[in-house]
């Protein structure tokens, strides 16, 4: 044991210097510019951030990897472990870490997860040469930017100075969208559910705050509804006793991957169909071949913030991305978050253009973003407010009818 | 100089270590801190640093460190298998989120905290939180070791394993525990008081001393473990994990012996856990589940049962891999020959096969503890004699 020590010595220098001698060194021209995205490659939501990676490379390319006078590069950050299977925290604090010491990069796409945004954020934000832009296509939690839980947002911005920007809405639009919709259905009493998760309260509180105010009859208690037991074989008890009440509506707020499948299926054989007692979900439901195959589907309704990848405008930018995406690679973008992505990208790339090149004049130019809808690739326009959300809330509303999700409406929440 | 003739592996002095690690850890302490921002490094060095061994992920190998010497008392030491060692992490890491945040945003306790007095919430000074959390660790070990240590080998490990999910999922589902909200679910309590060092708080980019903060806990365990090792405990220890029945017929408490190894190897959970809050500024639910667990008893398995540099490696390597070395490795195999390989995907594939190479040409890990080295071929041993024997027999 007395020459281990030396040894554990021996192989590290070893490492080191293997390392030093593979790695050829990388000149950069003064006008090429690093941007990154920092998403999960591993894990459940591996193929999404696969195809939001080939979405951004995409419009590089299409823009012939320029923005006003740089030169842009792209390169791709893994905020995932294998040892997790997801998201991995450590890896989002190493992650934010990297994107500040690469003296050649100036702005991140990402994150995927609003949890490991809270960690990225507010390293970004204390950058001394900064702060650098991080701009999402992904994340829903409000508490990113506006008030919602005690400290929040401000204490993600330990500098005061705002530097992340999404390009999708936040789910408590997405609650008040759906219970404007419910309102306009004639719905008078709802029950709420959730999914006891970050995201499924956050959404149900804002549909349970919105419906009061449309003046619906919230029929379940507690602030987000009544949390369904994502482990539970059955829920004929939960609906038993929610069929006493008589509700006209039934709202799960949460996420499909949930048991979604069983609870749904139990809704209708003890609630009933979804003519007799409607049911509405939020986009943790949307995108789901599992969901739309079940018989008990049908009828449902989903609301999903920004548009759905069906209804962005035909004839324009976002059709032609599309369109190049599926000849570039043989298949369509797995969702309109990755499409999104190249969207936030376009966000990122109209500050540079007008920036001399540096992460601090990136950071004053991201604030008088205006992409016009013509030229987004998602077809809504790119315009930020002061809390770095994006101005279009638009929210749409799908029906689930022969086993396909079919456009109703366009809610712009106010 | 010797007045008794102890075994050697008692006798050996311990203590040199120290030079050497305070070598390694000054090197890595002046490359990060002071070679690492300045200007003039070549950016060929700069990167390639960045890429391959990146501040952050010297740090997080150094958490992964200090938990799996833990585990290596519990498992490697005293030979109790343990599933279930990520629910001290997570205790671990709650104590930093209740006593070094905003969390108990209607409380304002401040005691030599580091963030200004009229700030909500609980805020008691890093070092004394690590003590505290280590400490309601130990007593958790404690608490789960009393009943659970009458079973033996198999058993034991499943209540562990039952341990190790009951915790992660209180918090996970600890939005409302009883009406109270202990660790905020899913959402995770994030940003946790910065470490005060006396002249400053260290800010997210002070990584040389965060790093030398870690090397110095990380010293503090190898220190526990080898003078615990040396000594009587230890010696009971090793006595329990090589022959129960025996070590109980010579005298060795067994229940006391066994309960004070959980409650040490749960000690080093705590310091890691507030080390790693500290460290990722923030306390997740998500990332304390049962894979956790697996992977340090991996890091143990692979680097050597029982031998703190072994375990050291193993923890080191496999924490690299995980985090930054294969990517590093496939951008640039990648880059080199023209390929989209997508190498993290691949890490599984690795480390299966990496523990089926081992358990076949190298049970006993990376640096082999030389007691268990015996003890795992003895088997070899006793065959080769019957067959040699038998052959006489035959002749």
């Amino acid at each position: 044991m007395k020459k281990n020590p030396a040894k554990v010595a021996i192989v590290a220098l070893a490492a080191a210097a293997v390392s030093l001698t593979l790695v050829t060194s990388s000149s950069s021209a003064a006008t090429t510019l690093w941007i990154s995205s920092d998403l999960p490659k591993q894990g459940g939501s591996a193929d999404q951030s696969a195809s939001t990676n080939k979405a951004i490379k995409l419009l590089l390319k299409q823009r012939n990897n320029k923005a006003g006078k740089f030169i842009i590069k792209f390169r791709e950050y893994d905020n995932s472990t294998a040892a997790k299977g997801s998201w991995d925290d450590a890896q989002c604090a190493k992650n934010a870490q990297a994107h500040v010491a690469a003296r050649d990069e100036v702005a991140v796409m990402g994150t995927y997860n609003s949890g490991c945004a809270k960690i990225i954020v507010p390293i970004l934000n204390q950058d001394p040469k900064g702060p650098m832009i991080m701009v999402s296509n992904a994340n829903t939690n409000p508490g990113l930017t506006k008030p919602w839980n005690p400290g929040e947002p401000e204490k993600y911005y330990p500098t005061g100075k705002r530097n992340y920007y999404r390009v999708v809405t936040t789910d408590d639009n997405q609650g008040a969208a759906a219970a404007e919709f419910a309102a306009s259905l004639g719905v008078k009493k709802v029950y709420v559910l959730n999914d006891r998760q970050t995201y499924g309260q956050g959404v149900a509180q804002s549909f349970t705050t919105n419906a009061k105010k449309q003046g619906l009859t919230v029929l379940s208690d507690g602030v987000a509804g009544e949390g369904w037991d994502d482990k539970a074989t059955n829920y004929e008890a939960l609906f038993t006793k929610i069929k006493a009440l008589n509700p006209d509506m039934l709202y799960i707020g949460g996420i499909f991957d949930l048991n979604g499948g069983q609870l749904v299926k139990d809704k209708v054989k003890y609630l009933g169909s979804n003519t007799a007692v409607k049911m509405m979900m939020p986009d943790g439901f949307t995108g789901y071949p599992d969901f739309l195959a079940l018989s008990e589907a049908e009828g449902a309704y989903l609301s999903f913030t920004g548009l759905d990848i069906s209804q962005f405008p035909k004839g324009g930018v976002a059709e032609d991305f599309q369109d190049a995406y599926l000849l570039t690679y043989g298949e369509a973008p797995t969702s309109s978050f990755s499409v999104y992505g190249a969207a936030a990208v376009q966000a990122i790339l109209d500050a540079i253009s007008r920036s001399n090149g540096t992460r601090k004049d990136i950071f004053e130019k991201m604030k008088t973003v205006n992409i016009p809808a013509t030229k987004s690739v998602v077809g809504t326009a790119i315009k930020f407010d002061k809390n770095g959300d994006i101005l279009s809330r638009d929210i749409t509303v799908m029906i689930v009818k022969d086993k396909t999700e079919t456009f109703i409406k366009k809610i712009t929440v106010k | 100089m010797a007045k008794t003739t102890a075994p050697s592996n008692v006798a050996k002095s311990n203590r040199k270590w120290i030079t050497g690690y305070s070598i390694i850890g000054v090197l890595l302490f002046i490359t990060y801190q002071f070679l690492l921002p300045w200007e003039g490094l070549p950016l060929g060095i700069y990167d390639a640093i960045y890429q391959w061994m990146p501040p952050s992920a010297i740090n997080e190998s150094l958490v992964y460190i200090i938990m799996a010497l833990g585990l290596n008392i519990v498992v490697g030491y005293a030979g109790l298998l343990d599933l279930g060692y990520v629910a001290f992490w997570a205790i671990g890491g709650y104590c930093a989120g209740w006593f070094m945040s905003e969390f108990f945003y209607f409380l304002n306790i401040n005691f030599l905290g580091s963030v200004p007095a009229e700030a909500p919430g609980i805020h008691i000074n890093f070092w004394m939180v690590l003590l505290i959390g280590g400490f309601i660790c130990a007593l958790f070990g404690i608490l789960i070791g009393a009943p659970t240590l009458r079973l033996k080998s198999d058993y034991l490990a499943l209540v562990t394993l039952g341990f190790g999910e009951i915790i992660p999922q209180v918090f996970f589902n600890g939005e409302n525990f009883f009406g109270y909200n202990i660790s905020n679910g899913t959402k995770g309590i994030v940003m946790v008081d910065p470490i005060p060092v006396g002249v400053k708080n260290l800010g997210p980019f002070d990584f040389g001393w965060k790093l030398l903060i870690f090397l110095f806990l990380t010293a503090v365990m190898v220190f526990i473990s080898l003078r615990l090792r040396r000594g009587r405990l230890g010696r009971a220890w090793l006595a329990i994990r090589e022959d129960e029945l025996a070590a109980s017929m010579m005298g060795v408490p067994l229940m006391r012996t066994k309960l004070s190894a959980y409650a040490v190897g749960a000690f080093a959970g705590g310091l890691g856990g507030v080390a790693f809050a500290t460290h990722v500024n923030g306390v997740y639910a998500e990332r304390f589940n049962f894979t956790i667990s697996i992977f340090l008893l991996a890091m143990v398995v692979l680097g050597g049962m029982g031998n703190v540099w072994g375990v050291i490696l193993g923890a080191f390597i496999l924490s690299w891999v995980n985090g930054n070395g294969l990517t590093a490795f496939g951008q640039l195999y990648n880059d080199r020959f023209g390929t989209d390989i997508d190498f993290a995907s691949f890490t599984f594939l690795l480390f299966g096969l990496v523990l089926i190479l081992m358990m076949l040409f190298k049970r006993e890990g990376l640096l082999p503890e030389s007691r268990l080295k015996l003890m795992l071929h003895e088997g070899e041993l006793d065959d080769e004699d019957a067959s040699s024997s038998k052959k006489k027999v035959g002749k």
